[in-house]
This record gives structure tokens, C-alpha cells and sequence, in this order.
């Protein structure tokens, strides 16, 4: 355990050392740069309990950024579809009652009373 | 027969390092998060698949089931009337894996059937309605695994690809 505490202190301490001079401080500027951390944190903290999405958008798309510890902002996950996936949902919930063959397959399994879980073989 | 679902309990913690998967951020959640958002946060409920080998107990895979809520970007005026009215309350699969070891036995598949009959019994008797089922797959791989099972794509040309399975018809009341 001591280990392997030093080893992840090793790994912690080189990142901390990478975003020191990222953020143009010294390497007496430890303070510093964890209060800066610590504001950054905070206002991500602050947009996830406002039931804000946190995004990065560039040319390639949007990219969101989740946190599991985000996520106790909010008892229930608000997942906001895109113009063209409102679009497919539409239709899908206009059809719903042609069902596909793969979910023909799925509900005859869940209709199966001797449904058994399957036996697996780990390897050695 | 060995294999049982069960929700996860702190009696699982010793448990939780040998899980074994080729995604750090589902070994992390499993470890460090689902226990948690379950019990102190009423977040996300997540069941273990537990196997015995030879008398020791091994958790094989596990789901993450949460409330979740459909919400659109933009309003188009033109397309009020058609659209159904949203926020959409949905049952969120919000994760679903299996240990590297097992892969290929049908375990995924088995670990999918608990989650859909949990979520239909939810929609059909719980004291609040669910529209639909919906998952973010996060690789053309796993888009598949779900479109095998009956869900359809909402996202196109972008990862991850949102999916989703109307509840309505299933519970009855189409």
C-alpha cells in the first residue's frame, strides 16, 4: 500500500509539475497553482449543480464533459438531443408499434420463463 | 448453475478490483462511483452479475440503471405540433460491461434482458410513467450490440451515438 502510494504520489506530483508550467507558474508557486485548481473545479462544480452542460465545442464537433462526481448534482441525468436526433426520435415514437425483428427476438427471450443465465468458462 | 443478478452492496467491495475490463473509465465507475451514487447520492442503481468458481465469488459484469430526461436543443416553431412533448422521462442504461475474461459467452446479452425486464416492470407498475429506454453507445461495436437488441439510433456521424427503445408499446399502452 505505502508502494503504491509513492508510486501515485510520483505520477500525481510530475501532472501537478506539467500544469504548473502550463499555467506559467514557478515551482514555488505549489499554492498558487492549487487554488487556481481549486477555483476551476468550483466553477465546473457550480455549472453541473446550476443543470448546466458543460461542453467543448471546435471544428470537429462537440465534445461534453462528464465527471462521475458531477453527476450528484442532479437526481435525474437531463440528456439534450440535437435537432436531427429530436427529428429520429419523433418518428420512432410516431411507429412504435411496428417492432423490428431484433426487438422481436429480445421480447420472445424475456418471454421465456426457463431464461438461464448462460455458464461461463474464465480461463485459468 | 452459478450466475445470479443482485444489486450491488458494500458486501461486493472486496469484489470490485478483480472486475477486469478494457475501459478505465467503467472500471473506475464500478470501484470508486456506483456504490456510491447508489447509497449516498440516490443517484443510479447498478447490479452485479456474481459467479462462483470454485467456492470464490466473481462479479462477471454489472448495469447502471438511472432516471433520466429527454430534452431538446432548439425549438422550431414549424415542428411543435408534430413533436411530442418533451422533457421525455426515460429509464437511462447508463452503463453496461462485462469482464474481459467472459466476453463471448452471452453474458451481455443476459446482462441486457435483466436490465430491459427490470426497466419494462418500472414502466408498467411504477408510481411514475418512462417513455423510453435509452443508452449512449460509445463505439460502432457496442451501437451494434444494441441495434441487435431492438434500439434504434438517434445520433448519426458523431460518438457517442444516443439510443433508445419506446417503452409504450411494450408496457401496453400503445
Amino acid at each position: 500500500m505505502a508502494r503504491f502510494q509513492a508510486t501515485t504520489n510520483v505520477v500525481l506530483d510530475e501532472e501537478l509539475d506539467a500544469l504548473r508550467e502550463e499555467m506559467g507558474l514557478r515551482e514555488n508557486q505549489k499554492a498558487e497553482l492549487l487554488r487556481e485548481l481549486a477555483s476551476m473545479a468550483a466553477w465546473l462544480i457550480a455549472q453541473a449543480r446550476a443543470g448546466r452542460t458543460i461542453e467543448a465545442r471546435g471544428p470537429s464537433g462537440v465534445e461534453v464533459f462528464e465527471h462521475p462526481a458531477l453527476r450528484s448534482a442532479s437526481l435525474v441525468e437531463r440528456l439534450v438531443l440535437a435537432p436531427d436526433e429530436v427529428e429520429r426520435l419523433t418518428t420512432l415514437l410516431e411507429s412504435e408499434v411496428a417492432m423490428s425483428g431484433a426487438l422481436r427476438g429480445t421480447l420472445s427471450r424475456l418471454a421465456q420463463e426457463d431464461c438461464r443465465p448462460p455458464e461461463l468458462a474464465w480461463p485459468a | 448453475m452459478s450466475l445470479r443478478v443482485a444489486l450491488l452492496a458494500r458486501d461486493h467491495r472486496s469484489l470490485l478490483a478483480a472486475f477486469e475490463n478494457e475501459e478505465p473509465e467503467l472500471l473506475t465507475y464500478l470501484r470508486r462511483w456506483a456504490l456510491r451514487h447508489q447509497e449516498r447520492d440516490g443517484l443510479g442503481r447498478t447490479w452485479v452479475a456474481i459467479d462462483e468458481v470454485a467456492g470464490e465469488r466473481r462479479i462477471a459484469g454489472f448495469f447502471t440503471l438511472a432516471a433520466a430526461s429527454l430534452e431538446r436543443q432548439l425549438v422550431t416553431a414549424g415542428d411543435l405540433d408534430r413533436l411530442p412533448r418533451f422533457p421525455i422521462p426515460a429509464v437511462l442504461l447508463a452503463r453496461l460491461a462485462v469482464d474481459r475474461r467472459v466476453k463471448g459467452q452471452g453474458l451481455g446479452t443476459w446482462l441486457f434482458d435483466e436490465a430491459l425486464r427490470k426497466t419494462l416492470v418500472l414502466a408498467a407498475e411504477g408510481p411514475i410513467g418512462f417513455r423510453v429506454l435509452v443508452t449512449d453507445a460509445k463505439s460502432e461495436r457496442a451501437a451494434g450490440f444494441y441495434d441487435r437488441r431492438g434500439l434504434t439510433r438517434l445520433t448519426e456521424g458523431r460518438w457517442p451515438c444516443r439510443m433508445v427503445l419506446g417503452l409504450k408499446a411494450l408496457v401496453g399502452g400503445a
